[in-house]
């Protein structure tokens, strides 16, 4: 019984002093934080909110890409601006975007120099204690305590997991050690308790990339980044090991990378059905915002196997046929992102000889981005009468020559058993 | 003296013939006259036509609508008939000939005569619609993703040849309506000839797609076929069905044609959005025995697929 009493006592101490320290680090914090809000000029409201945060002292303001997106792509139709703890307002100047890691530095013009946040040198360890300040709902300023988690290990872009609420409004938010030091900044959630950080680091780069030299053109500094990350990712999964993997009689590619997952599915418990099918799909966790209709940046492979029971043949490959005639792209995108869809399709024996596709390969040129595609390939086989082995991927955000040498790759990988 | 008189619709259709060899012919709605018209709008005695022993003159009794000239449209009282000429009274019309009036040349049979009465055999008949049938309850068959039993293809089977069969139907009903014969048998017969023709070359076109890759500019000229064999048919329901000129019947089956064709088209189009996030392609498959012209490499179809990226970033910066 003392024993309990003393870990209640213990917890209770905990707890208040978290809070205590909460408090401490808002009040310290709070002329450094702002909500930045992207207004209409034409209805002369604000169409969405964030949060950002001074890191210099001569005005310069980091926040998510995503909180400021619609400016970036629009520009003539929106202007930023900040609102500070005393209700201040004022208008920003975007300066710098770092799209793939969804980060922003505005500024806003000063005479005097700011209070402003540092950014820490050092990740914390797991399990430390840090702070998430934000302003969600537009309910006003609010610190949130969590946890530090480690690094998402499933992602490409490395992200911080974070246990602690993060909300919509807190996007662009910055996440400050016990030292009042920056060791994040609020981007994501995905549901209770969990939240998604971009590490501290990412911005310390795009800081001092700006220090170097400010971008002349925020639209070629998005193009210059989305081909880099789309370089960086292919070459990754192209050196990486392709192991074979057994989907029914066919043979298909597992890419090992971590931050591929797949998921399957088959109907084996239907007696019914006409025959038997079985899926696997592996694709990327994670995609680049680029504007609220527009995500880029992601692979999707789907495989499918098909094995007829008592059917003849012609309708194996009648409802066969109706089973891929509808694919679609894997990302977001509309009529001002990007060209319509043209498609090639032959019939192809790949050089492992061991199977023969109906291939289909079409893509989409960006408009803003000329050297990016999105990407779909669709390849069914045509050589066995009561089986089928259909291989599919799309592919967003990609150049020519990836994406070439992806499908290359891929078309090789999948066979007979 | 002898003179023809014809009973004509405004459309000049003929629906009565008179001969008379009196030199003085009366018309109108009362029981009297030589030619008796039902024509409420005519007089009881209405025109006279009299010969004075060179010329045929028209004479209007003083009536309440009157005679007219159809070319000029000016009054026929006291006209001196030629051969041709056709009277407007009240809202009939008469076609006034002479027994030395020109006609036509004599129409020789057509080559597709001995096709046509070929098809009108009961025994073409019930094959070619038992065929249609079975080609629509197979398909039916097809496209059910479950297990189906015999009637439950049957019902929409039959149901579709009907549908079908209501085309030759309709076109000899209006052949009847308009005074011609209806020869439905004819028309039966054709039709669906015409319509097996349509299943075979939608065949011959997807082992087509299914073989050859997208470098072939197929689908304009695959489109082609049931255009021709859509004109045909017309053609030869304009042919059994009714007594036209050649013209006439070029004319109307081409019109029905462009109606169907066109419209089918317009209706594509009007469908068609603005902007199709999805991407259009033709993934044609049949069974492996189907497959005839050899398969590529991957390189070279990657070579053809890589054309694709100057096309899409053309288009693109078009906006």
């Amino acid at each position: 019984m003392k024993g309990f009493f003393t870990f209640l006592l213990l917890c209770l101490s905990t707890n208040g002093f978290a809070t205590e320290q909460a408090e401490e680090i808002f009040k310290q914090l709070a002329p450094s934080l702002y909500q930045i809000r992207l207004i209409d000029k034409t209805s002369g409201e604000k169409s969405s909110i964030g949060s950002g945060f001074q890191i210099s002292k001569d005005g310069l303001i980091a926040t998510n890409y995503h909180v400021i997106s619609g400016f970036a792509r629009h520009p003539a139709k929106y202007t930023i601006e900040f609102l500070d703890h005393q209700g201040n307002k004022g208008v920003l100047e975007l300066k710098s975007v770092d799209v793939i890691n969804d980060l922003a530095l505005v500024k806003r013009s000063t005479e005097i120099d700011l209070p402003y946040f540092s950014i820490a040198d050092n990740a914390p360890k797991r399990g430390e204690e840090i702070y998430s300040l934000g302003n969600p709902h537009d309910l006003g300023m609010i610190v949130v305590p969590g946890t530090y988690n480690g690094l998402k290990t499933e992602s490409f872009n490395q992200r911080i997991h974070f246990t602690g609420s993060v909300n919509p409004g807190m996007s662009g938010g910055p996440v400050v050690n016990n030292e009042t030091k920056v060791v994040g900044i609020n981007v994501a959630t995905s549901g209770n308790q969990i939240g998604f950080l971009v590490p501290h680091e990412k911005l310390a780069n795009l800081y001092k990339a700006y220090q170097l030299s400010v971008p002349e053109s925020i639209d070629k500094q998005m193009a210059d980044q989305l081909s880099q990350n789309q370089q960086k990712l292919f070459s990754t999964i192209l050196t990486a090991e392709w192991k074979i993997k057994t989907l029914g009689n066919g043979v298909i590619p597992a890419i090992d990378v971590p931050f591929i997952r797949c998921w399957g599915e088959s109907n084996a418990d239907k007696t019914d059905a006409l025959f038997l099918a079985a899926v696997a799909n592996c694709s990327l966790d994670e995609n680049t915002y680029i504007s609220s209709r527009f995500f880029t940046s992601n692979l999707e492979m789907e495989f499918q196997y098909m094995q007829a029971k008592e059917l003849s043949d012609t309708k194996f490959y009648h409802l066969y046929e109706k089973r891929i005639r509808r694919a679609g792209p894997g990302n977001k995108a509309g009529k001002d992102n990007v060209s319509e869809y043209q498609c090639h399709h032959d019939t192809v024996t790949p050089d492992n000889n061991a199977i023969e596709n109906k291939t289909i390969f079409c893509t989409r040129s960006y408009k803003d981005f000329p050297k990016l595609f999105d990407v779909l390939y669709l390849a069914a086989s045509i050589d066995k009468n009561n089986q089928a082995l259909v291989s599919h991927f799309t592919i967003a955000g990609v150049e020519q020559t990836t994406a070439l040498a992806f499908t290359r790759k891929f078309m090789e990988s999948v066979k007979w058993n | 003296m002898e003179l023809i008189i014809e009973e004509i619709s405004r459309g000049h259709k003929l629906l009565g013939r008179h001969k008379t060899i009196k030199n003085t012919v009366t018309i109108g709605r009362g029981y009297n006259n030589d030619i008796i018209l039902t024509d409420p709008h005519v007089c009881p005695e209405h025109l006279s036509l009299d010969y004075d022993g060179e010329n045929w003159i028209v004479s209007d009794k003083d009536t309440i609508n009157g005679s007219f000239l159809e070319t000029g449209k000016n009054s026929a009282d006291q006209h001196v008939i030629s051969s041709g000429d056709i009277i407007s009274i009240g809202k009939s019309q008469i076609r006034i000939i002479f027994p030395h009036h020109p006609v036509a040349k004599s129409v020789t049979f057509s080559p597709f005569e001995s096709l046509i009465s070929s098809t009108r055999h009961p025994a073409v008949i019930i094959g070619s619609m038992f065929l249609f049938t079975f080609v629509a309850g197979f398909i039916f068959y097809l496209n059910n993703s479950t297990k189906v039993t015999f009637t439950q293809l049957l019902v929409p089977s039959v149901g579709m040849t009907l549908l079908f069969a209501l085309w030759p139907s309709m076109v000899a009903l209006i052949s009847h309506l308009t005074k011609h014969d209806a020869r439905i048998m004819n028309q039966l017969g054709i039709s669906f000839v015409f319509f097996n023709l349509m299943w075979i070359t939608d065949v011959f076109e997807t082992i087509a797609q299914f073989n050859l890759s997208s470098n072939w500019p197929l689908t304009g000229l695959i489109t082609l076929f049931p255009i021709g064999l859509g004109f045909c048919l017309f053609w030869l329901n304009c042919y059994i069905g009714f007594h036209m000129t050649k013209e006439r019947r070029l004319t109307v089956a081409l019109s029905l044609t462009a109606i169907l064709f066109g419209g089918s088209f317009l209706i594509k189009l009007s469908h068609k959005p603005d902007f199709n996030p999805l991407p259009s392609y033709n993934v044609t498959i049949m069974t492996p025995n189907f497959l005839i012209a050899p398969s590529n490499t991957t390189d070279n179809f990657l070579k053809d697929s890589a054309q694709l990226f100057d096309k899409t970033r053309k288009a693109a910066q078009k906006k």
